[in-house]
C-alpha cells in the first residue's frame, strides 16, 4: 500500500507514544536524533534566504554522514580514485554532488573526479560508452529509461544488501519500486529523483477580476478558473492573448517546440497522455505486442494539433523554446500561465532568487480530456467517471549506479556503493527535494508536509506543490515510461520531425505518420522482439 | 674581369647513384612483398571476423593498425635494399607518406567500412554490415536533401561575405584616419569563437523579450521582431551571425593582398584618367584575382562545415530551415546513435565537398588565366 500522509503521521505518532512510554527507549534516541537532523538541515539556508549556495551543500553533507560513519572506518578508502559522471544542469545535480560528497571524501579518504554533461549531450556520451566499451566512469548519475541500455548489458554493479538497508530503500514511492531500479530481478539503482510532470500555473491570472469579467463577456459559460482539461486549456490560451496582467502582456500555456536532446518529447507526451492513455490499456506509445507506434494515431496527433493551434496564441518566438526556455525563462520570470514540468518549478519558484512568481504559483495534475481514445476500438471514449486524467510519469527520475567496473576492487566497490548511498540517504534526500537541485519527492517520508512548512514553505503552496506530485504518482491510470534500449533515439527522431510539423511544413497527420514509420525502422534496426519483451515487462504486462 | 675557378659544392653535389647489387634487390622485393602479403591478411582475417564468418581474429582494429606500422618498416628497408641510395633519399620522404596514410587514408577506408554498416549504438547485437543500404538511406533522406539544400543558400552567401570584406579592406588600406585602431577592431569578431557568438548574438543580442537588437526592431515599428521564427529571417539571421565572425578573415587577406600590390599601376590607371570605380574594376580587382579565388576557396571550405552556431541557436529550426549538413549529421550521430548512416552520410558529404573544390580550382585557374 502506498504510504500517504495519515499513514505516515499515524506511524510517527505510534514512534512517539513508544517512545515516551520508554517501551522503546534506543529507538526513539535515534528517532528523535533523525528528526532533529531534517529539521537542522531543512533551515540550511531556510526557503526564502536565498537560493543554497556549496557551503550549504557541504554542510548538509557532513550532518548526513551518521550512516556513513556508522560503516566505515575514517580514511577506509585511502588511495582510492572514482570517476563520476552526471549532469550540470542549471548548475545543479553534479555540482550539488560534489558539495554533498567533500565531507565524505575527507572523512573516507577516497578522492572523486567528475564528468559533467549538459542535459542534451547526456543521452549520446552515455550510448557511446556503452557501444564502445569505453566506460570511463565508476558511478554514474543516470534516469531509468536508460537501465535497458545499462543494466541489460550488464554493465552495472548489483546493490549490496547494507546499502538498501543505508539508504532504507523501502521508502521509496510505490511506482519507484521494482520493476524500476532492477533488471532481472537484481536491484542497482540508488533513486535520488521522483520525476512526473506537473500542472504550474498563476494563481494570480486565475483569481483575476478583470480578466473574469473579460472571460465572461466573451461569452464563456464556465467561470474563469484553472483549467482542468486539455480543452480548457486551449480555449484559455487562445482568451489571453492580446490581454493584460499586471500591466504585462498576458500569455496561457507556453509549448516547448524545440528540440532538447529528446527530452523534448515529454512535453508532447504530457498534452497528449489525457487522449491518448486510456484506463482499459497500460500502453500509450506503441502496441503492446507488435511495437507498432501509436504516435500517428488519432489520439496523438490531436496533441500535435493542439500545439499547432496554440503557438500562434503563445509569445512570438515560441519556435525557438526548449522546455528549459519555457520553465526558467519564461514561466518564473512572469511569463505564461500554464506549463507542466517536472518538480522543479515548485521548488525553484520559492526557494531561488531567479523566480519572481513565488507566491503566486499553483499546482495540480496534469490536465484531462473530456474523451479518451481507445486503441482497441479506434473509437474516441467518455468515461462516466468524467475527464480522462493519465499523468505523465516522464522519465522515472534519477538515480545514482555503480558500474561493474569496480567488482574486480573490493576497496573500490565498496567506496563506490558508500558514495552512492551517501548521495542517496533518506535524510540528504530530503534536503535536495526540497530545495533547487533538479530533484522532486521519491520517498513517502518526503510528503510529511509539516516539515516543509518548518523549512520555510507556506502550508497552502506546499500542499499543492506536494499533492500534485502524490497523485500522479498514485494515479490508477498514469502513463509509464517505457524503459527500452534507445528510448531517446525514438524521442529524439520524433523531436526532428516535430520541428518540421511545428513550422508549418507538414501537417500533424503527415508528420506522425513520417515519426511512426522512423521508428518501426527504428525498431527493427534496434531488435523487435527484444523490444517487445522489455517494453512488456515495463508497463508490468 | 675576374677569372672564373671551379669552386667545390659539398652542400649541392650529387654523388653518382651507387645502383645496388642483385642479391640485394632480391631481398628487399621479397621483404616488401611478404611484409604486404602479411598486412593484407591481417586485414582479410579481421573483415571476415568481423562479418561474423570466421571466429578467429581481433577484437578491435588496433592489430591493423601495428600491422600497418610493421609493413611501412619493412617497406621503407626494402627500398633501401632494393634501391640502395635512392632508397635511402626516399626514406626522407616515407614518414610523412606514412603518416598520411595513417590519419588520412586509413581512416577514410574505415569510414567507408562504417558506412557499409548498420550500426545503432543501442542494438544489442552491435553492428551488421549491410552494404548500400545507408546510401539508399540518404538518398530518401528529405532531412539530407533539406540540409543539402540550405547548404547552398550558405555558400553563395560568401559571395556577400566577400563583398562586405573587400569593401572594408579597401576602407582600411586608404589613408584614413585612426586606420590602425579600425583594424583591430575589425579583427575582434574572428577572435571569437562561434559558440561565444551564438550566445553573445542569437540568445542575447536578438533575443525576442530583452534582447537589444529586437528592442530596436520594436521601436521601429516592427511588432514581433522573432529573428528565428520564420524560416526566411532564421536562415538570414544564423547567415549574418556566421558573416559577423567571417568577414575579417576575408578582411585581412585581402588588405594583405591590398597592401602587397604595386602602387606604380594604380598611379599609372589615375595618370590615364581612370575614375575611382573604374581604376577598381579594371585594375585593382583583376590584381586581387588570385587572392581574392584562394580567399574565397578558403571561406567555403569554413563555410561548409558551419554547425556550431545552427546547433547552439536554433538547432536547425524552424522546421529545419536553419540546418545544415554538418548539423544534421551531428543530430543523427548524437542524438539518433546511429553510426553507421552518419558516417555514409558523412563519407558522401566529403565526396561532394572535395569535387566542389576541384571543379571551383579548375574554374578559377581558367578565369585567372582569361584575366590576365
Amino acid at each position: 500500500m502506498q504510504p500517504n500522509r495519515r499513514t505516515v503521521l499515524k506511524g510517527a505518532a505510534s514512534a512517539a507514544a513508544l517512545g515516551t512510554s520508554g517501551a522503546l527507549g534506543t529507538f526513539s534516541e535515534l528517532a528523535l536524533a533523525q528528526a532533529n537532523l531534517r529539521a537542522q538541515i531543512t533551515q540550511i539556508p531556510g526557503v526564502g534566504k536565498g537560493a543554497p549556495t556549496d557551503a550549504d551543500w557541504q554542510k548538509v553533507g557532513e550532518l548526513c554522514l551518521g550512516p556513513t560513519k556508522a560503516s566505515i572506518k575514517e580514511g577506509e578508502f585511502k588511495g582510492v580514485e572514482l570517476s563520476f559522471m552526471g549532469l550540470n544542469n542549471q548548475n545543479l545535480h553534479n555540482l550539488l554532488f560534489r558539495g554533498f560528497l567533500k565531507p565524505w571524501e575527507a572523512y573516507t579518504g577516497a578522492k572523486i573526479s567528475w564528468i559533467d554533461l549538459a542535459q542534451a549531450d547526456y543521452n549520446p556520451r552515455l550510448q557511446q560508452a556503452i557501444a564502445t566499451g569505453t566506460v570511463d566512469f565508476d558511478i554514474l548519475e543516470m534516469g531509468a529509461p536508460f537501465e535497458g541500455d545499462v543494466c541489460g548489458k550488464g554493465l552495472a554493479s548489483e546493490m549490496p544488501d547494507w546499502v538498501k538497508k543505508q539508504i532504507d530503500i523501502d521508502d521509496y514511492v510505490d511506482y519507484l519500486k521494482p520493476p524500476v531500479g532492477t533488471w532481472n530481478g537484481k536491484t542497482y539503482r540508488v533513486t535520488i529523483d521522483g520525476d512526473c510532470h506537473n500542472f504550474n500555473y498563476r494563481t494570480d491570472v486565475f483569481s483575476d477580476p478583470a480578466l473574469a469579467k473579460a472571460w465572461k463577456d466573451a461569452g464563456n459559460a464556465s467561470e474563469w478558473g484553472v483549467p482542468k482539461t486539455w480543452q480548457q486549456v486551449q480555449a484559455v490560451t487562445k482568451f489571453l492573448k492580446g490581454k493584460k496582467i499586471k500591466n504585462q502582456n498576458a500569455f496561457g500555456y507556453l509549448d516547448a517546440p524545440k528540440p532538447w536532446g529528446g527530452f523534448g518529447f515529454y512535453f508532447l507526451g504530457s498534452r497528449a497522455s489525457a487522449y491518448a492513455k486510456h484506463p482499459d490499456d497500460k500502453a500509450w506509445l506503441f502496441d503492446i505486442d507488435t511495437m507498432k507506434p501509436r504516435i500517428n494515431n488519432p489520439a496523438w496527433v490531436r496533441a500535435i494539433q493542439d500545439v499547432i493551434d496554440a503557438l500562434p496564441f503563445e509569445p512570438a518566438d515560441q519556435l525557438n523554446a526548449d522546455p528549459n526556455t519555457t520553465g526558467f525563462q519564461q514561466f518564473l520570470a512572469g511569463i505564461g500561465s500554464m506549463i507542466p514540468w517536472w518538480g522543479d518549478i515548485g521548488q525553484v519558484a520559492k526557494a531561488s532568487d531567479t523566480s519572481v512568481i513565488g507566491d503566486i504559483v499553483g499546482f495540480d495534475i496534469l490536465p484531462g480530456s473530456d474523451d479518451v481514445y481507445n486503441s482497441k476500438t479506434g473509437q474516441w471514449d467518455k468515461l462516466a467517471s468524467g475527464p480522462n486524467h493519465a499523468p505523465n510519469c516522464a522519465y522515472l527520475g534519477w538515480g545514482v549506479y555503480v558500474m561493474a567496473r569496480v567488482n574486480g576492487d573490493e576497496k573500490k566497490h565498496k567506496a563506490a556503493w558508500s558514495a552512492a548511498a551517501h548521495l542517496g540517504g533518506k535524510d540528504l534526500s530530503l534536503w535536495m527535494v526540497m530545495y533547487p537541485s533538479g530533484f522532486q519527492a521519491h520517498r513517502a517520508s518526503h510528503f510529511q508536509y509539516d516539515e516543509w512548512v518548518a523549512a520555510g514553505y507556506d502550508k497552502k503552496y506546499i500542499t499543492s506543490y506536494l499533492n500534485s506530485q502524490l497523485a500522479s504518482y498514485n494515479h490508477p491510470n498514469r502513463a509509464v515510461e517505457p524503459r527500452i534500449p534507445g528510448i531517446f533515439q525514438y524521442y529524439s527522431i520524433a523531436e526532428d520531425e516535430l520541428t518540421k510539423i511545428f513550422a508549418g511544413k507538414v501537417d500533424a497527420q503527415t508528420g506522425a505518420n513520417n515519426i511512426a514509420a522512423a521508428w518501426e525502422k527504428l525498431t527493427d534496426q534496434i531488435g523487435r522482439e527484444r523490444q517487445i519483451g522489455l517494453y512488456k515487462a515495463s508497463l508490468g504486462v | 674581369m675576374q677569372n672564373s675557378v671551379p669552386v667545390s659544392d659539398d652542400l649541392h653535389h650529387q654523388p653518382a647513384t651507387k645502383r645496388a647489387p642483385r642479391s640485394r634487390k632480391a631481398a628487399g622485393r621479397a621483404l616488401v612483398l611478404l611484409a604486404s602479403l602479411g598486412f593484407l591478411l591481417v586485414v582479410f582475417i579481421q573483415v571476415l571476423h568481423t562479418t561474423g564468418t570466421i571466429s578467429a581474429g581481433f577484437s578491435d582494429w588496433r592489430p591493423i593498425l601495428i600491422a600497418y606500422l610493421v609493413w611501412a618498416v619493412a617497406f621503407g628497408v626494402g627500398q633501401v635494399l632494393t634501391r640502395g641510395e635512392r632508397g635511402q633519399r626516399a626514406l626522407f620522404l616515407l614518414p610523412a607518406v606514412f603518416f598520411t596514410v595513417a590519419v588520412v587514408i586509413f581512416p577514410t577506408i574505415f569510414g567507408i567500412y562504417i558506412a557499409s554498416l548498420d550500426w545503432n549504438l543501442s542494438s544489442i547485437e552491435g553492428p551488421r554490415f549491410s552494404g548500400f543500404d545507408n546510401l539508399k538511406g540518404m538518398l530518401n533522406d528529405t532531412y539530407y536533401w533539406n540540409a543539402l539544400g540550405n547548404m547552398v543558400f550558405y555558400t553563395v552567401a560568401v559571395l556577400g561575405e566577400y563583398a562586405i570584406a573587400f569593401g572594408l579592406a579597401l576602407l582600411l588600406s586608404a589613408e584614413i584616419r585612426a586606420r590602425k585602431f579600425f583594424r583591430v577592431v575589425f579583427l575582434l569578431p574572428m577572435m571569437l569563437s562561434p559558440v561565444a557568438v551564438s550566445w553573445m548574438i542569437g540568445k542575447s543580442l536578438l533575443e525576442y523579450r530583452f534582447g537589444p537588437a529586437a528592442t530596436l526592431a520594436r521601436y521601429l515599428g516592427w511588432d514581433n521582431p522573432a529573428f528565428f521564427a520564420s524560416p526566411w529571417m532564421a536562415r538570414l539571421s544564423i547567415q549574418a551571425m556566421d558573416a559577423w565572425v567571417s568577414i575579417p578573415f576575408i578582411m585581412i587577406i585581402l588588405l594583405a593582398g591590398l597592401q602587397a600590390m604595386p602602387k606604380e599601376v594604380q598611379e599609372a590607371a589615375k595618370v590615364d584618367g581612370a575614375n575611382g570605380w573604374q581604376s577598381f574594376w579594371h585594375v585593382t580587382f583583376p590584381i586581387m584575382l588570385p587572392v581574392s579565388i584562394t580567399v574565397l576557396i578558403i571561406r567555403i571550405i569554413f563555410k561548409l562545415k558551419l554547425a556550431d552556431i545552427v546547433i547552439n541557436v536554433t538547432a536547425g529550426g524552424p522546421g529545419g530551415a536553419t540546418d545544415t549538413v554538418s548539423s544534421f549529421i551531428y543530430r543523427v550521430y548524437r542524438d539518433r546513435s546511429n553510426v553507421g548512416y552518419g558516417t555514409a552520410l558523412a563519407m558522401v558529404y566529403l565526396l561532394l565537398i572535395i569535387v566542389l573544390l576541384t571543379l571551383m580550382l579548375r574554374l578559377s585557374k581558367r578565369w585567372t588565366q582569361k584575366v590576365e
